[in-house]
């Protein structure tokens, strides 16, 4: 039995969307997806998938073609309702799903409105309170719930109409890595046990590999279908659309290419250390330490200096909370430093110092000579360009042109300096002169994300601090940001913070890295040492590379290679020396 | 900043206030507002602000709390009153220099601070034990008789529980979106009065791009778990007029008449 079934389905917007490209959103899609079944949609934003999803349950009806829904045609009118009851959806924002103002009360409204006694709803929401743990916070306000909580309330609030699928339209993308594997966890189980079929939209490659199949679209169409297995084997080609792997199915996929190993794809830590394992013969040899570079960059300048700085939000009255604590943190000038912590661990109340956004409660916080919080608060926010989570939102004036100006504009500079700058500024972030003169509403998303960057950029800060900068992108719009910013620093020497919850971006990119926790540093320290030392992060609450920890797994397991990874490429020259030290027989040369 | 707003903050509870009936609270409310303005004479004082200081005890919640809805109004209450010692003539009772204040005065400054105090707390007894979602509630079934008459009582209830939902969220918003146009080069504190409020532009646009956007997702969500308006649709919890709320508003009428019968007697005198 098949619970949802598209048979040729084609959907084109209405004119409205002038900006779009005029390939209707879904292009012929004929697919069944089996009652029970766990699939997961990959796909760049604006491949189609959010479409998809609509065209299931009838929120959308397809201008060609026929969608079945447990043996019913959305397009009979009089089975919509029974459609939606039978499949139900979980959205991507968790604010602008939550009706009522209570938890309690969101989770009826599903059964309020299909007409059940009040008895059945009462009995209903609190089994599925229960089940996805949220029974404690039935009296509790939405909006003082963490994300993770939100969405799982809102996946209770569909549990509790007893649907036989649902649908997840990115429902993690703006979750902390916490509350996504809240989600990730609570939707695995309902497959498990409850025999849900579960349909889930996701950026995050990991979320696909527990999946039974895994679809991946590209312009309206599936353009790949298998197990995740057999998709994750077609490395180039995901990539081509735009998309990425987990990071040990990258590694394998690598080792492989170069003629490593032999064994098929690995799609978790484990079946990575496996085939290592069996590649690598145990010995005593250890291989030394990657060294880090001496000198990392030239002598380092302070340019920002945090000493003592503690914030405390709305003293003296019951709301009081201590957000920081006694912080001493110096930033050198040109280096590119991430800021790690779990969600409330003060990240942002941190960065909000460096212009003058909060003051401090006491302690004080030195950019270049310039006490923040004094009155040099114009000067100081030209120095420190700030960049918050989803700057697209941002946008508001009628062409780009103008919404990357808008700060510049009064800064009393002469026309010819500002047109350089923003010609300057295009070049950097990639986009065409064309641009400029459209309404910022009708770019795409990943174009709005930088047009947003631009308007900061213009400013020419000396640094520059972004909160999240890549939420909700897809992996090829996360690695462009990440060009982006890597490029300013190489070239115009900018000082960037990054505040992120991907450990592997961090990794990457950053030069230090600084954890909180619970408003106090807890490290400040090379990604190198700060990743190695894994319990420590972990009673924190944060993870390391899944890389890293494979291969510190495999030292510590007594295998030869580098314990102390953080990229892929590391791990393919670790794993290369090696091999190749074992074939000559001598000891390994150092890196 | 806009964090303040404390009136019509729900507070938990299983008190006979929590209990009754929405709709008798909306009625009670606005019958006890008219007494507040009626009462004129200290014994009439005296028993209505021993009846509200009943009802706060028996909310069971905290005076400090019921209390907090005056703060915000307190410059306007001590305005008044002061006005009122200034302007209200009759036997004098101090003198400075020219100003005079008389007893008259006093007295009415005295008794208009309370009378405002007992608005307040019987204002907010309601929202502090009803839920939005009840109150929401028992306005649309007030207004259920007007739906014969065109009104769209079940609709407006629905607006008016979805804004209360909303409003932490776009305050929070608020804030956001300011610190960032702060962050970008906005001035939202300098220059004069026009110029500040264009200085809002560049808040106001996105707050209304995403408040549309919200209202969107938001509709879609809600279609997508089967709302079609009032039709059909059964409720968590029934509003039902008990004999909770019969024993209630008979001790209310019975407290109105004693509050009003002294007068009639004192007329009758």
């Amino acid at each position: 039995m098949h619970m949802v079934e598209f048979k040729d389905v084609y959907f084109e917007y209405g004119t409205h969307a002038a900006g779009q490209p005029s390939t209707p959103a879904v292009n012929g899609i004929t697919e069944s997806i089996r009652e029970g079944e766990f699939v997961v949609v990959l796909g760049r934003n604006g491949s189609g998938k959010s479409t998809m999803a609509r065209l299931m349950n009838a929120l959308l009806l397809p201008t060609g073609g026929t969608v079945w829904v447990d043996g019913m045609n959305t397009a009979e009118g009089d089975k919509i309702w029974e459609i939606r009851r039978t499949l139900g959806m979980v959205f991507q924002n968790p604010d602008n799903q939550l009706v009522a103002t209570t938890v309690e009360e969101d989770l009826a409204f599903g059964p309020e409105n299909l007409g059940l006694d009040p008895s059945e709803i009462r009995r209903r929401i609190d089994a599925a309170a229960r089940y996805v743990g949220m029974e404690e916070h039935m009296k509790h306000s939405p909006h003082m719930l963490s994300g993770g909580q939100k969405q799982r309330v809102a996946i209770a609030g569909i549990l509790a109409m007893e649907p036989k699928c649902i649908v997840l339209d990115e429902s993690t993308s703006m979750l902390d890595p916490r509350g996504r594997k809240e989600v990730i966890d609570l939707i695995r189980t309902l497959n498990r046990e409850k025999g849900i079929t579960i349909i889930l939209i996701t950026h995050h490659m990991e979320e696909a590999v527990h999946a039974d199949r895994v679809l991946v679209m590209d312009r309206g169409r599936i353009a790949m279908q298998g197990t995740p297995r057999e998709i994750f084997s077609r490395v180039d080609e995901l990539k081509k659309l735009g998309l990425s792997v987990p990071q040990v199915t990258q590694l394998m996929h690598e080792l492989k290419a170069k003629g490593l190993v032999q064994a098929g794809t690995a799609l978790t830590l484990e079946e990575a250390e496996e085939s290592l394992k069996a590649v690598l013969k145990k010995s005593g040899f250890h291989h030394p330490a990657l060294q880090e570079p001496a000198v990392a960059k030239e002598p380092a300048e302070v340019i920002v200096s945090i000493r003592d700085l503690s914030h405390t939000y709305m003293p003296g009255t019951t709301f009081e909370r201590k957000a920081l604590q006694e912080v001493s943190l110096d930033i050198m000038k040109g280096e590119i430093l991430g800021i790690i912590g779990h969600t409330g661990s003060g990240k942002s109340t941190l960065v909000q110092h460096l212009n003058g956004l909060l003051k401090p409660t006491s302690g004080s916080v030195t950019v270049d000579g310039l006490e923040c919080g004094g009155k040099s608060l114009k000067e100081l926010r030209q120095k420190v360009g700030l960049i918050f989570q989803y700057p697209e939102h941002q946008l508001f004036e009628e062409t780009v042109y103008k919404d990357i100006i808008f700060g510049l504009s009064r800064l009393g500079l002469p026309q010819d300096e500002i047109e350089r700058r923003v010609k300057c500024v295009l070049d950097i972030i990639g986009l065409s002169e064309e641009l400029l003169w459209k309404s910022p509403f009708e770019l795409s998303g990943g174009q709005k994300r930088r047009v947003a960057i631009a308007g900061v950029l213009v400013m020419e800060p000396e640094i520059l601090v972004l909160d999240e900068p890549t939420a909700g992108l897809d992996p090829r719009g996360s690695e462009e940001v990440f060009a982006i910013l890597t490029e300013l620093n190489r070239t115009q020497g900018t000082t960037i913070l990054i505040i992120s919850h991907s450990m592997e971006q961090i990794a990457a990119y950053c030069d230090r890295i600084a954890v909180l926790n619970r408003g106090r540093l807890e490290m400040l320290d090379t990604p190198r040492k700060v990743f190695s030392q894994e319990d420590r992060l972990r009673s924190l609450g944060l993870d390391i590379p899944e890389i890293t920890r494979l291969f510190r797994n495999l030292h510590r397991a007594g295998y030869p290679v580098n314990g102390h990874v953080l990229t892929i490429s590391e791990a393919v020259r670790s794993i290369s020396e090696t091999m190749l030290a074992k074939e000559t027989h001598k000891g390994g040369n150092n890196a | 900043m806009i964090g303040n707003i404390t009136l019509g903050q729900y507070i938990p509870g299983e008190s006979v206030l929590h209990r009754l009936d929405p709709r008798s609270k909306i009625i009670w409310t606005a019958l006890l507002m008219v007494a507040v303005f009626i009462i004129n004479t200290w014994q009439e004082y005296v028993m209505m602000g021993a009846f509200v200081a009943i009802l706060l005890v028996i909310s069971g919640i905290p005076i400090k709390q019921s209390l907090k809805g005056i703060k915000p109004l307190m410059l306007i209450l001590a305005i008044t009153a002061i006005l009122n010692i200034f302007f209200v003539q009759g036997t004098p009772l101090v003198k400075i220099g020219p100003v005079v204040i008389s007893y008259e005065g006093l007295l009415s400054a005295i008794m208009l601070f309370f009378r405002l105090v007992m608005l307040v707390i019987v204002a907010s007894l309601m929202t502090l034990t009803t839920t939005p979602m009840a109150m929401t509630d028992g306005i649309e079934r007030m207004m259920k008789p007007l739906e014969r008459v065109g009104v769209p009582a079940h609709e407006i209830a629905m607006m008016m529980s979805i804004a209360l939902r909303f409003i932490p969220t776009l305050m929070e918003e608020t804030g956001r979106i300011m610190k960032a146009q702060a962050s970008r080069g906005a001035d939202f504190d300098t220059g004069n009065i026009l110029k500040r409020i264009k200085s809002f532009i560049p808040v106001l646009v996105p707050l209304f791009v995403s408040a549309f956007k919200r209202a969107d997702e938001l509709a879609e969500a809600m279609e997508a778990r089967c709302y079609c308006g009032s039709k059909g649709r059964t409720r968590l919890k029934q509003i039902r007029f008990t004999r909770l709320d019969l024993v209630a508003s008979l001790a209310g009428i019975l407290f109105l008449l004693i509050l009003f019968g002294t007068r009639f007697l004192m007329i009758s005198h």
